[in-house]
């Protein structure tokens, strides 16, 4: 009996820590995105409150912190489908769950921290092109610089996914 | 959230506001205008437009241009605190006309209720009713004590220029305990440099007249950087030195560039210039800030120096004073 219960629990506990990673790998890159998109919209309403024609370049701008969203729903997707969860099912150890679930971390803080900070550089490119709009290129280019950290936290998270060996 | 968190839309809407503030060329144009007419014409190509209505004084239009921005800022900024710092001078000032105008009346002289101004932040009609019926209570800023104490005086001595002092006295006290509790860094020095500001000009002002240095003493404030113990051995030095004795401090720093030579007439002006550029100085590096509540201090106080420019000018033109003499006088304001 204990040993059924111990057996059943080893196959389950696998997928478990594959889905805690998953949920928590979008969970804070997407929060991150939404607070840094917030940060950005305050900007952007505000030069709209007196210039209604920004709105294209307020929109592109506020826009870049929404990446490490779904640099973070991809790593998501990637552990869930390596583990079986979704699409055809195989079989994952404990530890081969652990792993696949420690993946989450590199797109989980780097994409919170970048994009929060990444909404603040595009608050502040706002009031750029509020007061020079020809300056669009370049301020685009500034909070662009954030993003650089939430792409290697991506790579990183998926080069592990992927060297984690399942079967 | 950070406090400051709550001003990225407030910054960011003064950023667009920005282009609507005269630049250093637009004054340009009205100081080389040949008169007041073409100087008030070149006024009217500008926001304050709206303002000029057929056969108004241009002084109106100024105080409406002042009163739209502090009720436009009252509405989107965060702390209304960071606009009432402002609008407590104009509160006096009203304070100050009423308490005259009672003060005559009872001797038989008229009241002066058209120099009221809309610009403080108790309405002029709140303000005339509670003084009327001697209900002080409920009014902000101290004025709840200060007065039935001015009323007082009146009583006891009929002495205005004890009261002026005690009220100016009050003004400052209410400025700097409403900086103090908004805890914004910038403001504080802001309203630390309005006081040191003002205490050197009194002192310039009072050796013209030739007070002693224990009657200096009471005209001037405490709550700046400089204390007043500090200020009144500058009494007995020559202005050429006031910059040398205050070196420690950054209004010191700052008068020392007013060139001394010249006799008073001369060195005034100068000062005065001199020290409003100083309140522009502390508080102009929030510009570099997307979230700084400083940003609008900043905005509101170059707001303040656009319109005593542009007085200038049009006073000038009145009085023909030549045009390099003005350019001297222009404040530095919000563009630096």
């Amino acid at each position: 009996m204990m040993e059924s219960i111990i057996s059943t629990m080893a196959e389950q506990l696998g997928p478990a820590f594959v889905v805690l990673g998953a949920a928590l790998a979008a969970g804070f890159a997407g929060s991150g995105s939404a607070w840094g998109i917030g940060i950005a919209n305050e900007a952007a309403a505000g030069i709209m409150t007196e210039d209604p024609k920004k709105f294209v370049s307020a929109l592109i701008l506020l826009a870049l912190p929404g990446t490490q969203g779904i640099y973070g729903f991809l790593v998501a997707i990637f552990a869930l489908l390596k583990a079986g969860i979704i699409g055809s099912p195989v079989s994952v150890t404990v530890w081969q769950g652990v792993a696949l679930g420690a993946a989450w971390l590199p797109i989980a803080i780097a994409g919170f921290y970048s994009a929060i900070w990444q909404g603040k550089s595009s608050a502040a490119s706002i009031l750029l092109i509020s007061k020079r709009p020809e300056q669009m290129g370049k301020a685009m280019i500034l909070p662009a610089m954030c993003e650089t950290y939430a792409v290697l936290g991506l790579l990183v998270s998926l080069l592990m996914l992927n060297g984690i060996k399942i079967g | 959230m950070p406090r400051n968190d709550a001003y990225g839309y407030a910054v960011a809407r003064i950023r667009a506001l920005e282009p609507q503030l005269f630049d250093p060329s637009q004054l340009q144009r009205m100081i080389d205008a040949d008169d007041s007419d073409a100087a008030l014409k070149i006024l009217a190509e500008s926001g304050y437009a709206r303002w000029m209505n057929e056969g108004a004084r241009y002084d109106s239009a100024l105080e409406a241009e002042l009163c739209a921005a502090f009720d436009e800022f009252a509405a989107f900024v965060p702390d209304r605190g960071l606009i009432d710092i402002f609008r407590i001078p104009y509160d006096f000032h009203n304070v100050k006309v009423l308490l005259k105008s009672a003060f005559r009346a009872r001797t038989g002289g008229k009241k002066r209720y058209d120099l009221l101004t809309r610009l403080g932040s108790i309405s002029p009609d709140d303000l005339v009713s509670r003084m009327e019926s001697e209900e002080y209570g409920l009014l902000p800023w101290g004025l709840s004590v200060l007065l039935p104490s001015c009323a007082s005086m009146w009583e006891q001595n009929a002495d205005i220029v004890e009261i002026e002092r005690v009220l100016d006295s009050g003004m400052f006290a209410a400025v700097i305990s409403l900086a103090d509790s908004l805890e914004f860094p910038g403001v504080i020095s802001w309203g630390r440099a309005r006081i040191d500001s003002e205490n050197i000009r009194n002192l310039l002002r009072m050796k013209r007249f030739g007070f002693d240095a224990s009657a200096a003493a009471s005209f001037l404030h405490g709550g700046g950087t400089v204390t007043v113990a500090a200020l009144v051995p500058l009494m007995s030095d020559q202005f050429e030195a006031w910059g040398r004795s205050l070196a420690y401090s950054d209004v010191g720093a700052a008068i020392s560039a007013v060139e001394a030579g010249g006799d008073f007439d001369e060195q005034m002006p100068a000062l005065e210039r001199t020290l409003d550029d100083f309140c522009s100085s502390v508080v102009a590096n929030a510009r570099y800030s997307s979230t700084a509540p400083e940003n609008i201090t900043a905005y509101l106080w170059g707001k303040e120096m656009e319109i005593k420019n542009i007085r200038t000018i049009l006073v000038s033109k009145g009085t023909k004073t030549n045009r390099e003499g003005v350019k001297g006088m222009m404040r530095r304001g919000y563009f630096g």
